[in-house]
């Protein structure tokens, strides 16, 4: 089809003078709208009434969309890489879109597994493609600053459940007069969740266009004006060469990274899965007060959202970091504090909200910060030839430590006891394991070191492309 | 080539956006130490 032309990577070359500071805004139009997936609580027990199902039944459905996100980003990475952002941009806001119209289709038929289909599968997809899609543009971009460039967009991921999740209770106010979007416990009729899927769906793809329009990859052989190669090649670790997607699996460095990554993840979910009973459980009384927590419901929503906040603001600041300070060093800080601070929480964070907090949003700046920072890694260490790709296969860590950290917390929260009477004494093995989760993935981080020359790409072709 | 109309739209989508979830955020985020 002669339309669909215009969005081959050969027509999406920048022409000169183009600024490269539309790149990150084209790539946060697509993952402020993806990260919407973090904000599905906001109408889980709306979904859990109109489907007269289970919690679990219902929360299948967030599974499904992260085990998709991990599969189609490592499947379908070389294919990103291959068709170009703007492509993959388009192919990504149709997954996501239809992904809410299917789901709307099942809510508005109450055919649970439709739900499955389209915001889990299709919609997953879409989000494991859009996730990646403009990573490998955004660095080749911005050689000299890849990880603010990352950052920026990966930042957007984080933000996106910022502003779906206001959107989404607004929304459901207004298609559902009964619904009270300032109390947490207010239940949406089905024909609000419809008209929210629809909505969103429809609106998500519109602002994910903006992004699909405004794309380009830059000329061969382009680059920032007084920017040196050089200069960038001479810090540690940063390659000489390209690996290729195939040949980057089968090196050390690269399951080293996992391990770093999967590790890293599986700490900050640990919190941010548990967050809101966590600041209650943690500031519970004993018998004397009858086993109520000081920290209100509406409250510990103010601590989930404040939380999202410093997961969003360690993505771009923490990575940004990383072009001044390097990343295996950075790696070693997220891994490293966050150990004490995990220590520090386990045995002093119930001593004060403040010291919860502070101690909490210190540990999720760095799970965001590791997010937005393993790109700029993985260039780092396999030069940028096929760089989106790696970083799709590397992202199925996300997805084995999504089962891992819930598990780790829960597993250990349910031989304490029942929800609703744990105290912050019930915490101190889960949070213990993490802090040898984090030691595991420390000692990952040290343990790598450059990639031998071996893997290194030798064709021209190969060169021309990743110039 | 003039981009710079194209410049602002682009991040002024991106702060209209951001700026909304931050502050709707903020409001709910308050009642950690207020409530």
């Amino acid at each position: 089809m002669a339309v669909l032309s215009i969005l081959d990577r050969e027509h999406t070359v920048a022409p000169p003078g183009y600024s490269r500071w539309l790149i990150p805004p084209a790539a946060l139009a697509v993952h402020l709208c993806i990260g919407q997936a973090y904000a599905t609580s906001v109408y889980k027990t709306s979904m859990v009434k109109h489907f007269d199902s289970s919690q679990t039944a219902v929360g299948v459905v967030f599974s499904i969309a992260i085990v998709m996100l991990g599969l189609s980003a490592a499947v379908g990475g070389t294919w990103v890489e291959r068709n170009g952002p703007r492509k993959a941009m388009f192919v990504a806001a149709c997954f996501w879109a239809s992904g809410f119209l299917v789901g709307a289709l099942g809510i508005g038929t109450g055919q649970l597994w439709l739900v499955y289909l389209g915001y889990g599968v299709i919609g997953g997809i879409g989000l494991g493609i859009g996730y990646i899609s403009p990573v490998s543009t955004l660095i080749k971009w911005f050689p000299d600053r890849p990880g603010l460039a990352t950052g920026l967009a990966i930042m957007g991921f984080g933000g996106g459940a910022l502003v779906a999740s206001p959107l989404s209770r607004q929304l459901l106010g207004l298609y559902d007069s009964g619904y009270d979007p300032n109390v947490s416990t207010s239940v949406a009729g089905g024909g609000a969740l419809v008209g929210l899927f629809l909505t969103l769906g429809i609106g998500y793809f519109v602002i994910m266009m903006f992004g699909v329009f405004n794309i380009r990859v830059p000329a061969d052989g382009w680059a920032p004006a007084g920017f040196d190669s050089s200069a960038v090649r001479q810090k540690t670790l940063v390659t000489t060469g390209n690996v290729s997607a195939a040949n980057a699996i089968k090196t050390p460095q690269f399951w080293l990274l996992w391990v770093v990554l999967f590790c890293n993840v599986t700490a900050g979910i640990g919190i941010l899965e548990q967050a809101s009973p966590m600041i209650q459980d943690f500031f519970r009384g004993d018998g004397v007060t009858g086993g109520k927590s000081s920290v209100a419901v509406a409250a510990a929503a103010g601590f989930v959202g404040l939380l999202s906040i410093f997961n969003m603001a360690g993505r771009f600041g923490w990575s940004s970091t990383s072009d001044l300070i390097g990343r295996k060093p950075i790696y070693a800080m997220y891994l490293g504090v966050g150990i004490i601070a995990y220590t520090l929480l386990a045995s002093i964070g119930d001593s004060s909200t403040v010291v919860f907090v502070l101690l909490a949003a210190v540990i999720i700046s760095f799970y965001g910060g590791g997010f937005a920072t393993v790109p700029a890694y993985l260039r780092d260490l396999f030069g940028t030839y096929q760089v989106g790709a790696i970083h799709g296969r590397l992202l199925t860590a996300w997805s084995a430590a999504g089962i891992a950290g819930p598990l780790i917390i829960n597993g250990f929260l349910d031989r304490e006891g029942k929800p609703g009477t744990l105290t912050a004494s019930a915490y101190r093995p889960a949070l213990f394991t993490m802090v040898g989760v984090l030691a595991v993935g420390f000692v990952a981080n040290l343990l790598i070191r450059s990639v031998s020359e071996r893997f290194h790409e030798k064709s021209e072709s190969t060169l021309e492309a990743a110039s | 080539m003039n981009q710079t109309p194209r410049l602002v739209i682009s991040w002024l989508l991106v702060a209209v956006l951001l700026g909304y979830g931050v502050i709707e955020t903020l409001i709910t985020a308050a009642k950690i130490f207020t409530e």
